[in-house]
């Protein structure tokens, strides 16, 4: 049913060489930003923005729009789909 | 113990020579303006150098023309430094340059070609090779002594300069020329586009609205002699090296430190070894790129260190661009100047103190103050904080 | 005077610790190389994977020199160990990769230039140990001996009491990496001059 979401954890392991982890260890509501999540930096923020537009051809021009979007695998999905429509 | 300094050559987008950079600087005439020589369709902003390879290799008067523009910069500069240069045996001569993009002008134009194979030959890369570069400068002028090259990102040319010194004060050179080198390049403008730090408009060092940096080129050099090497060459000391010190960030790779902690140790030990107070210090060159990490950073590491007693403080960066490698040599040339002619840079498109330090640079031209000493930071990637210090007294 | 107190070496077959091979490379496994190192070295420290083939190699061969030599880590003062590095491609292999992001896709990768500068590998040993001593990073034609000794002494002489030296010569498949650590204490380790270094470093390299 949400494809979305599994395709979008598929890309994070992808695009943020995350080796270690499967898509079963990213729970839809992790904190991607913080330690007890993912542990993400302002690098892999900027990834995601790459990501973003290679995966789903969204443009993020302002950084800072990310900081909201970029909570968790869920926050993403609704940023992409509001995005999309 | 101080080093002297015999020589300055700098070439940067506000001039070609260290006459024109000054003149620049005491008209407040910024050099960054929108690609002119660069094959860059992007409308954006940039120090570039106001000369194209043609003109650079009919300056320079270079005869094998398959040479890169960082190389053709290094050589403008290193040239105008060595002044009226003599062989001597009798004498351990040595060039420590830097730079981070190497001849990657060069290799822009080769890259497509091997994009489309599998095993890219690493013989070809020998034109981009940063040490290329330096052995090419070395060549051309004739120093056959001691090459070496630095690599370390944006505080690259400030240390060449303080390792000259340190190789100088040791016994291994009695003469080194030092500085950095680095062109325009698609490679870097993507890179730091990439990362958000490019701002689109001109660059506001210091300032709460502050966006990014605008990317430049250029090179500087310093030739520093010892009293063996002045006593033969009879050159004229132009200023000293009093202090310098490097330190690490420790922190990420490509951000600094909110609490400062690298730039404060190299700022503090640079002011040890000069053997001054604090309170000596005339004037800070800051690293002042324009983006809101460095200049939040570095201003967190001024209060470190000085308290509410700041000395007066600009960024040249709006002037010339972020030139990299080269930033550290160009500031350094600059610093010099401006103990040489007592003046104190304005700090342009400063409007509003960033927030979380309220710091206040320095927005006029002063020429009526007193420069004996001067601090330059160069704060680069991989946390390489470096911080000079330039005096006209021992 | 000064000393070598600890040396790894690291080619595309093997890695040794003090001259004993410790891994060598398993030509069957999916993992590359470094991969291969990291798993069976049992490291844990996940921005490994982040990192281009020299911080790759930087961080294995200093992680292995400090288990080697554990003093390292009590011994000093957070700015009190210098890193010395040097190679002769820069970091020729990540710029490769960072160009092909905005040639061929179009999409310029933040994480790959990161890379595109070759002393970053210095960062990411600094950052995972909190060093704050000098970092220094140097392109040479070929591995120097001289250089070396040269700067390590400059270093030794001005607040540093121990370096962390490096050459990562990584191009490709072609991997000629040695790492050593220089102390002032350490009689037990070889006396540090370019002679016995050139004869540590091994003839691939001199």
């Amino acid at each position: 049913m949400d494809n979305l979401k599994e395709d979008l954890k598929k890309q994070l392991i992808e695009q943020l060489n995350l080796e270690d982890l499967q898509v079963s260890d990213i729970a839809d509501d992790a904190l991607l930003f913080k330690d007890e999540g993912l542990g993400l930096d302002s690098i892999d923020a900027l990834e995601l923005i790459v990501l973003l537009e290679k995966y789903h051809g969204i443009q993020v021009i302002n950084p800072d729009e990310g900081k909201e979007a970029f909570l968790s695998v869920n926050t993403m999905a609704d940023y992409i789909r509001k995005r999309k429509s | 113990m101080s080093v002297q300094i015999t020589g300055i050559g700098v070439v940067s987008s506000i001039g070609l020579t260290v006459e024109e950079n000054l003149l620049s600087l005491l008209e407040s005439r910024s050099g960054i303006t929108t690609v002119q020589y660069l094959d860059e369709k992007r409308n954006l902003l940039t120090g570039e150098v106001k000369a194209s390879n043609q003109e650079l290799i009919e300056r320079t008067d270079v005869k094998n023309t398959n040479i890169s523009r960082t190389s053709l910069l290094g050589l403008v500069a290193a040239k105008e430094a060595l002044g009226d240069f003599k062989h001597d045996l009798r004498l351990k001569t040595g060039i420590i340059s830097a730079t981070s993009v190497g001849g990657m002008d060069r290799s822009e134009v080769f890259y497509s070609d091997y994009l489309s194979e599998n095993d890219p030959e690493y013989a070809l890369l020998k034109c981009h090779d940063s040490g290329n570069t330096t052995e090419r400068i070395a060549a051309e002028l004739g120093i056959s002594g001691y090459i070496n090259t630095l690599s370390t990102a944006c505080s690259s040319g400030a240390n060449a300069i303080m390792l000259g010194a340190r190789m100088l004060l040791q016994g291994k050179l009695d003469r080194v020329l030092v500085g950095g080198t680095d062109a325009l390049t698609k490679f870097t403008i993507n890179g730091f586009r990439s990362l958000m730090i490019y701002d689109e408009q001109w660059c506001r060092p210091f300032d709460e609205s502050r966006s990014g940096l605008n990317l430049g080129e250029g090179a500087g050099f310093l030739l520093l002699e010892n009293e063996k090497s002045i006593s033969i060459s009879g050159n004229k000391t132009l200023c000293y090296l009093s202090g310098w010190s490097n330190a690490a960030d420790a922190y990420h790779q490509t951000a600094s430190s909110p609490d400062g902690k690298g730039a404060t140790l190299a700022i503090n030990n640079a002011i040890i070894r000069s053997g001054k107070s604090r309170t000596e210090i005339s004037y800070i060159n800051a690293h002042g790129t324009g983006t809101k990490n460095n200049d939040l950073s570095e201003s967190v590491a001024l209060k470190n260190v000085f308290g509410e007693n700041i000395p007066m403080f600009s960024s040249t960066k709006a002037f010339t661009g972020h030139t990299l490698a080269a930033a550290g040599a160009i500031e350094a040339v600059f610093s010099i100047l401006a103990i040489q002619h007592n003046l104190v840079y304005p700090n342009l498109n400063y409007d509003t103190a960033i927030n979380e330090t309220g710091l206040v640079p320095v927005s006029k031209l002063l020429t009526d103050k007193p420069v004996n000493t001067v601090l330059s930071n160069s704060f680069g990637f991989g946390g390489n904080n470096s911080s000079l210090i330039f005096s006209n007294r021992k | 005077m000064s000393f070598i107190t600890s040396y790894c070496h690291l080619t595309y077959e093997s890695c040794s610790v003090n001259g004993n091979v410790i891994v060598e490379r398993d030509p069957e496994s999916d993992d590359n190389w470094f991969k291969q190192l990291y798993k069976n070295q049992e490291f844990v420290y996940p921005k490994f994977y982040k990192m281009d083939t020299l911080s790759q190699a930087g961080f294995i061969l200093s992680e292995m020199i400090k288990r080697a030599q554990p003093s390292i880590m009590t011994s000093y003062q957070d700015d009190e160990i210098a890193l010395l590095f040097a190679n002769q491609f820069s970091s020729a292999d990540s710029d490769l990769r960072f160009k092909k992001s905005y040639e061929e896709h179009g999409t310029p990768s933040p994480a790959l230039f990161v890379y595109t500068l070759p002393n970053i590998v210095l960062g990411e040993i600094a950052i995972l140990n909190k060093w704050y001593g000098e970092n220094m990073f140097a392109v040479l034609p070929k591995f120097a001996p001289d250089f070396f000794v040269n700067y390590s002494q400059v270093f030794l002489s001005t607040g540093s009491e121990a370096v962390l030296c490096g050459w990562l010569g990584i191009a490709g498949d072609q991997i000629n990496v040695f790492v050593f650590l220089i102390e002032k204490q350490g009689s037990a380790g070889m006396e540090f001059n370019a002679e016995n270094l050139k004869k540590l470093a091994g003839i691939e390299l001199v």
